[in-house]
């Protein structure tokens, strides 16, 4: 299978930013919607700060080679975990950012989205809901997979004391674009 | 029979530590250690649900010790780890490979020598694997490329060890310790090998006697059988022996007792490789890359094939030679400075084959692989 039979995703930050759940819980959603995904993460020997990301192909049929080659969407919470990435963005690939914590978003290969994530996430009471927020943004821009799938993975995946924030976080992302869409 | 469960995601080192458990591990010894830790952490969980026994030792060392204490003690025993904890586990293993104690040791690599890069991945542990502890000795390495092989190797191992009395190492490295992939295993592949167990007159046990299949009958503790295990090199009867003729004897047999199994240890994928001019040798992830860049050589009409070896020790010379034997190129990719080059250039002759290695603590990509076929390709004339 080429890269152009995948969609592939990467959600970016540091750590202690819950990319790896965000990505889980959209690789969740993936299978949920019928598709094959592999799903990998790379991250710096520390619990907390240092580069972390998740990574995403998404097939419909098996996913041969199991790690990104070019970038559809990107979600980059932290300016440190850029990385390699603008190299592997796609043509008009979704880049969606913190625009708080990302100064220097990748310029020109897509079509980007700087966020008040972080900022959206303390006003629902905990920063660190800020993956769900910009998980929200992304799957609302993309379209992809469907929402509610998102929803249910969420429902289904974090513990009960969250649960309900994290949903907020998430449909609180999707408000946000909704509203950046009618801007623009 | 077996329910296919429907598609669900599955990391490499959790369906590692799900297979163990569905082929009978019942003990697990260990020291957590990235990018390892996900197996102990699975481990813990469930073992007790199966009335099994975790123990967190307190180092590699101790672990490996435990392992092979309970595998004598007859039940299924494992561990995991990573470089660092595999160097420290090299004395027990090669005890339990003298001794003949059944036991699968996992070792998710990354990157050395030394505590190295602990969450990248490499391959740098090839001859480790196999030469890791001194003396010449036994050992099974096997070296899956996906979630779904780690699950299908990991019971296999314990199969293998059991049936042939070795340890079994499962190597593969941090990229598929970590990776999640969609899977619809089956939600149990049925009942692994049972240990064979002494039977008959205890009068007339000897602990380390054969069977036809070269292979001594263990035994199993309160059946009333009388044995001695040890380190040192030892007779039919258990104890030491340094007389020239029984240790010549003993080492023959324990040396060589793989040999004549070959055919069920030894297991390879070869993809296109009937007509192909450039051979790619790959294992782990690196193959993952490697089958791209294979299909995407032939879409650009380049005769390329992929030999991966799934047994990586003893390596499968009779299927290496029959894939590669039209081949004018080998290509040897891995994420080390070159280790199983060593071995296929002493089977292919080190003019026919050629070397991609990676060190930097990323995989190879697909990109890459394709330029080092193309290479190949021109100079064997073909492009």
């Amino acid at each position: 299978m080429s890269d152009t039979a995948t969609r592939q995703i990467r959600l970016a930050g540091t750590g202690g930013q819950g990319l790896g759940l965000a990505g889980r819980l959209l690789a969740d959603a993936c299978v949920a919607a019928g598709h094959a995904v592999a799903q990998s993460q790379t991250y710096e020997p520390t619990s907390r700060g240092g580069s972390s990301r998740s990574d995403l192909v998404v097939a419909d049929g098996t996913v041969d080679y199991p790690l990104v080659t070019a970038l559809d969407a990107l979600l980059l919470l932290d300016q440190a975990a850029l990385e390699d990435a603008p190299a592997l963005l796609r043509e008009g690939a979704l880049v969606v950012t913190d625009a708080a914590l990302v100064p220097h978003p990748p310029a020109a290969q897509g079509e980007l989205h700087a966020l008040p994530l972080t900022a959206r996430a303390r006003e629902l009471g905990n920063p660190r809901v800020a993956n769900m927020v910009g998980l929200g943004a992304l799957v609302g821009l993309a379209g992809w997979p469907a929402f509610e799938q998102v929803e249910r993975a969420v429902e289904t995946s974090t513990p009960a004391r969250f649960r309900e924030l994290n949903l907020a976080a998430l449909r609180a992302g999707r408000a946000l674009v909704a509203t950046d869409a009618s801007a623009a | 029979m077996n329910a296919v469960v429907r598609p669900r995601n599955l990391q490499g080192n959790r369906a590692c530590a799900l297979a163990a458990i569905e082929a009978g591990c019942r003990f697990y010894g260990g020291y957590p250690i990235t990018p390892s830790s996900e197996i102990a952490e699975c481990m813990a969980a469930e073992l007790p649900r199966v009335d099994g026994v975790f123990v967190q030792m307190e180092d590699e060392i101790a672990s490996m010790g435990a392992v092979v204490g309970a595998s004598i003690g007859g039940v299924k025993a494992m561990t995991a780890t990573s470089g660092p904890g595999f160097s420290l586990k090299q004395e027990n293993l090669g005890y339990a490979a003298a001794a003949e104690v059944p036991c699968v040791i996992v070792n998710v690599m990354r990157g050395g020598p030394s505590t190295g890069l602990p969450t990248r991945p490499a391959q740098g542990d090839v001859m480790q694997a196999r030469w890791g502890t001194h003396g010449d000795h036994p050992v099974i390495v096997l070296t899956p490329a996906s979630v779904m092989e780690i699950h299908a190797e990991t019971r296999r191992a314990f199969e293998l060890a059991e049936r042939y009395r070795v340890p079994v190492v499962l190597l593969y490295d941090e990229v598929l310790g970590h990776l999640v992939e969609t899977v619809a295993a089956p939600a149990d592949a049925g009942a692994s090998a049972t240990r064979r167990f002494a039977s008959g007159p205890a009068d007339a046990y000897q602990p380390y006697r054969p069977g036809a299949d070269g292979i001594p009958d263990m035994a199993r503790p309160g059946d009333g059988y009388r044995t001695h295990t040890t380190g040192l090199i030892h007779d039919e009867d258990g104890f030491p022996t340094q007389a020239p003729a029984r240790v010549g004897a003993v080492m023959a047999r324990l040396l060589g007792k793989l040999d004549a199994h070959r055919d069920a240890i030894e297991r390879a994928e070869c993809v296109d490789c009937g007509d192909a001019e450039v051979v790619v040798v790959a294992y782990g992830i690196t193959a993952r890359a490697a089958a791209r860049a294979v299909a995407e050589a032939r879409a650009r009409g380049i005769r390329a094939g992929l030999f991966r070896p799934i047994t990586l020790w003893p390596f499968a010379e009779r299927a290496f030679a029959a894939a590669t034997r039209g081949a004018r190129r080998i290509v040897v990719a891995e994420l080390n400075a070159g280790q199983l080059a060593l071995e296929i250039e002493r089977l292919a002759g080190r003019e026919r084959v050629g070397r991609l290695n990676r060190l930097d603590g990323e995989p190879l990509a697909p990109a890459a692989v394709l330029a080092a076929i193309a290479d190949a390709a021109g100079a064997t004339g073909e492009r």
